[in-house]
């Protein structure tokens, strides 16, 4: 085609060369000439009726772009570059929002998906009578799978304990699933086959998990794998992009719900109507709707779940099912815990990295602004000799184009690079096991806001440069001064950039206060040098009496460990991630609402209030002296002694199960201590002892408080080694500080406040870069002025002055418009803060003077550079 | 950036008349481009000036509609030139310009007469 093109053009020359030449024999060369007209115009518009004009003009455009930016390196490059980190950090993050909160299931039709209940109890168990509205028991899903009628099939899947794998260090992730798990979800194994209903020690294993463990050998499906000491038979590897259905949880294995009680040794959720753990997942039949499942589950699903809670639920109890709204919903995205977690938080990052861009954008703008005004006499002189705007127009949006394409390219390394940095941050201890790779929607994003940033950079540039007056461009480009126009455009994007870079300082600072204020609320005991190690006896086969007994034996062997002080122990213990709660009747209280009942509940061993430093305010704490034998005794926290007795004297009443049963007499009242989430007030909260626990109840988990006398991290080996020297059979339990599982808890705000800061600082660096531009090139043009002041007798205190105020009015617009954006950034993000209110002036005093300091740099280069002007050479020179 | 606004603006104006002519031309014959601009000058006695910024256009145009051919041939004076002629389409169409153009005449033509009674 540009073979043929080329000759077509030579042909075009020759024949308008030939028409000429006809003319001038007729009349003189001269008047040829001006009969003809403009002669390139004339083939310009010829060429256009050839049909491929706009192609061939287009690549013209690009090539001549490529030209121009290869002539300029600099600018070409600062430009790319500050694209590509702007374009980059937002491809970053929505890759994230992509992988985390919009990607469906790599499975067959996953639109045809429902699921039922709570989809972020991913790795909840709930046990206790009266049924639960989030999760499901396994009875109840063999029930509902055949009685729903709504539903082709419907399968179960659920949460593991920890499972050892024998002679490794990994616990691989499992997920108990019912026999059709692989069959609804429609994923086909890639070796081997999936479950079907007989089979009991057989798992699936996933494809990381066959590399990793098997080298991705061929004949691995009928292969032996031992967990916790029973045999296993691998029947079959998912595919590779299967990671299971629960988002952010790279499943290993999938065991049948059948073997749970094998597989986790001493805890049975399998065959118990009040063990709630299971999330279902259907496909509904031909022309049914969502909303018509809904209704069978409300309707078919609770009256089973009361059925089944009859047996085991006091009356008062089963009242509560009635009022339950079990969730139903579309289920192609999957279950997920992190998607809840995360999702305000990359909501945030995800504001945050636009201002960013736009930061970026009007650099590029006031590059291009400048470019702009050097390139005035080109564009004049082109206008002048006939060049069509329009045509002068898209060559110059598609250098910003072929600019914006080479940002964009360079931003999806960026992007990738950078969201793979964040998952990392995100999750320091357990890194979010998802593969943030460049899927399809986050190029076309990529593309999509490439594009967007092309136009907010290039066309008011681009339109400036090509604006009818034509002796505007060439006496301004003669004077070497921009016009006022190019000036206002060029002062008002650099208040846009103090703006938006104060809007960005002020909430990362919102958001580093908050996490200061979290870090340090008071949860009323004290955090420092406390070891909480987590056991699993009942996994070697102990029973709750034993269990007892091996906590006591417990202290009294850690307690002889030099550098230990007190030891305790207790079901939950703080920020554990387990937590229990109970409904009794109190005495001399009448409920006025349903939850009025409920407390949170925690079972602690004698000395425990003492040993983690949650202050006693009235009466005794639990001690050697309650026992199983002993009369049952009760320790309420402040908040329940409030809420129950106001100013009466709580000490010596009693409290009951709903039935008015196994009474309690409170014996003392402790401080409010936080256990579980730092934002909230501590719960309402009563501590039974460990020892004492009712018939037909029992524990659920055992945890050691050891208080040290100092953050010695060799302690935590000792403590290891005396309790397995207690009995070698025991796992090795999970052993942190106190500290470090509060701070656990505040990930999503230290993410936050990390890249908040991070993405601020970028803005703010941008932001000076620009002003620094955009006061140097002004500086630059107003030489001579500077050299006429010197002349008369300016000092050159006087010439840094004059530039700095210049830097600092230019910056102080954008601060005042700043500081009414932080407002409303206060306000919208109101909820996710914590302890600071929504204008917090010292935030905005901090923000300011960041700024105030980065507008000092990035004026006082160009100052110094004009107060270093030699009068004489600057007035020769013009 | 005013000159190039004018000739498309006459290209407009002039796209069905100008075909119409240039068709007509070539009617009794090849042509070169130039020779077309003098024919149309001297076949209405000087009233119309084909600019060359529409001519070549036009020319161009209707060689891509298929209404005309081209091929490169020696002029009278033994010069080079590129030679335009009708094709079979070209012939209909220009009857069908032709037609177009009576009635226009005819339409015109009763709109000016009636509006001359009744003045």
């Amino acid at each position: 085609m540009f073979f043929s093109r080329k000759r077509k053009d030579q042909e075009l020359d020759e024949e308008i060369a030939a028409h000429l030449r006809m003319a001038e024999q007729d009349s003189s060369r001269q008047e040829a000439l001006r009969d003809f007209g403009n002669v390139s115009l004339v083939k310009e518009v010829t060429r256009e009726m050839w049909g491929w004009a706009a192609l061939e003009r287009f690549w013209q455009d690009i090539r001549y772009a490529f030209r121009i930016l290869r002539k300029n390196p600099g600018y070409t490059l600062t430009a790319v570059f500050s694209l590509a980190l702007g374009i980059g950090a937002n491809t970053a993050i929505f890759s994230l929002i992509d992988a985390i909160m919009l990607q469906s299931l790599p499975v067959k039709n996953p639109q045809g998906l429902v699921l039922l209940g709570d989809p972020t109890a991913v790795h909840s168990v709930s046990i206790g009578s009266g049924g639960n509205e989030r999760l499901f028991s396994y009875p109840f899903y063999k029930r509902f799978r055949q009685s729903n009628g709504v539903f082709t099939d419907l399968y179960a899947e659920g949460r593991s304990d920890q499972i050892d794998l024998k002679d490794q260090a990994e616990h691989p992730r499992a997920r108990f699933v019912s026999d059709n798990y692989f069959s609804v979800l429609g994923v086909a194994p890639i070796a081997g086959r999936t479950f079907r209903p007989d089979d009991r020690e057989a798992l699936v294993i996933s494809y990381d998990f066959w590399q990793r463990h098997f080298q991705g050998a061929g004949d691995v499906a009928g292969q032996k794998l031992t967990l916790d000491r029973r045999d296993f038979t691998i029947i079959g590897v998912a595919p590779r992009d299967f990671y299971g259905d629960v988002v952010g949880y790279a499943t290993d294995i999938w065991l049948p719900i059948e073997v749970q009680p094998e597989a986790n040794p001493g805890r049975d959720y399998r065959n118990q109507a009040n063990t709630y753990w299971l999330q279902l997942m259907g496909r509904l039949k031909p022309g049914v709707s969502l909303a018509q499942a809904s209704t069978v589950m409300n309707t078919v699903g609770k009256t089973i779940i009361k059925e089944q809670a009859t047996a085991i639920s006091q009356p008062a109890e089963l009242k509560r099912i009635d009022g339950w709204k079990i969730n139903v919903q579309a289920g192609a995205a999957g279950f997920s815990r992190i998607r809840h977690d995360y999702s305000q938080p990359l909501k945030i990052l995800m504001c945050l990295v636009a201002l960013v861009l736009l930061i970026c954008c009007a650099n590029v703008a006031n590059l291009q602004m400048a470019r702009a005004v050097s390139r005035g006499r080109e564009m004049g002189l082109r206008l002048a000799i006939g060049a069509a705007r329009p045509r002068l127009l898209r060559q110059l949006l598609t250098e910003s184009l072929v600019l914006g394409a080479a940002g964009g390219m360079a931003a999806l390394f960026v992007g990738y690079w950078m969201s793979r940095l964040l998952l990392r941050l995100a999750a320091q201890e357990n890194p979010l096991p998802l593969e943030p790779h460049l899927s399809a929607s986050a190029l076309l994003f990529t593309a999509a806001i490439s594009v967007l940033a092309v136009l907010a950079f290039g066309l008011a540039p681009a339109l400036f440069a090509t604006r009818g007056d034509v002796a505007a461009h060439l006496r301004e480009s003669k004077t070497g001064r921009s016009t006022g126009l190019a000036q206002r455009f060029e002062k008002s994007l650099v208040a846009l950039q103090i703006m938006l870079s104060l809007v960005l300082l002020y909430g990362s600072g919102l958001f580093i206060r908050t996490l200061q204020n979290l870090e340090q609320s008071d949860v009323g005991y004290r955090r420092e040098n406390l070891l909480i190690a987590e056991l699993d006896p009942w996994a070697a086969g102990y029973k709750d009496p034993q269990v007892q007994q091996l906590a006591q034996s417990l202290v009294s062997n850690l307690i002889s460990i030099p550098g230990v002080g007190k030891v305790t122990f207790s079901e939950n213990g703080m920020f554990s991630g387990s937590e229990s709660g109970s409904r009794n009747l109190i005495e001399g209280f009448v409920p006025q609402a349903p939850d009025d009942n409920l407390n949170r509940s925690d079972r602690v061993g004698p000395k425990y209030f003492s040993t983690v430093g949650v202050p006693l305010i009235a009466g005794r704490e639990i001690d050697e002296q309650d026992t199983p034998k002993s009369a049952h005794v009760v320790v309420i926290n402040q908040a329940m002694a409030r809420f129950y007795f106001g100013h009466r004297q709580a000490i010596g009443r009693h409290i009951t199960d709903m039935d008015g049963k196994n009474p309690m007499t409170i014996i003392g009242i402790v401080g409010d201590a936080k256990q579980n989430g730092l934002r909230e007030p501590a719960a309402r909260r009563l501590y039974t002892p460990y020892t004492q626990v009712t018939e037909g109840d029992s524990l659920s988990g055992l945890r050691l408080e050891v208080r040290t006398r100092a953050n010695d991290p060799a302690i935590q080996t000792t403590v290891l080694e005396a309790i397995h020297k207690a009995d070698p059979t025991l796992r090795k339990p999970a052993i942190k500080w106190a500290q470090k599982l509060i701070e656990k808890e505040l990930e999503q705000e230290r993410l936050i406040a990390q890249l908040s800061g991070f993405f601020s600082f970028l803005a703010l660096i941008l932001a000076a870069i620009g002003l620094y531009g955009v006061m140097s090139y002004l500086t630059a043009r107003r030489t001579t002025e500077v050299g006429v002041r010197m002349a008369l007798g300016a000092s050159r205190s006087h010439v840094v002055g004059l530039v700095l105020s210049e830097t600092f009015a230019m910056s102080g617009a954008g601060l005042v418009a700043g500081a009414v954006c932080a407002y409303a950034v206060g306000k919208l993000t109101a909820s996710s803060l914590y302890g600071v209110a929504a204008f917090d002036p010292l935030t905005v005093a901090v923000a300011v003077a960041i700024i105030c300091g980065a507008a000092l740099l990035a004026g006082w280069f160009p100052a110094q550079r004009a107060a270093r002007v030699d009068p004489m050479v600057s007035l020769r020179a013009d | 950036m005013s000159p190039k606004k004018g000739y498309q603006n006459r290209i407009e104006l002039l796209q069905g008349t100008l075909d119409l002519l240039i068709l007509q031309t070539l009617q009794w014959g090849s042509q070169h481009g130039y020779g077309i601009s003098n024919a149309i000058r001297a076949n209405s006695k000087d009233l119309l000036q084909v600019e060359t910024g529409s001519l070549y256009p036009a020319l161009h145009r209707l060689e891509r509609q298929g209404f005309v051919k081209s091929e490169w041939n020696q002029t009278e004076a033994n010069q080079r030139a590129k030679f335009y002629k009708l094709t079979v389409a070209g012939k209909k169409q220009l009857l069908t310009e032709r037609d177009r153009w009576s009635q226009m005449v005819t339409a015109m033509s009763g709109v000016l007469n009636a509006a001359g009674n009744e003045g």
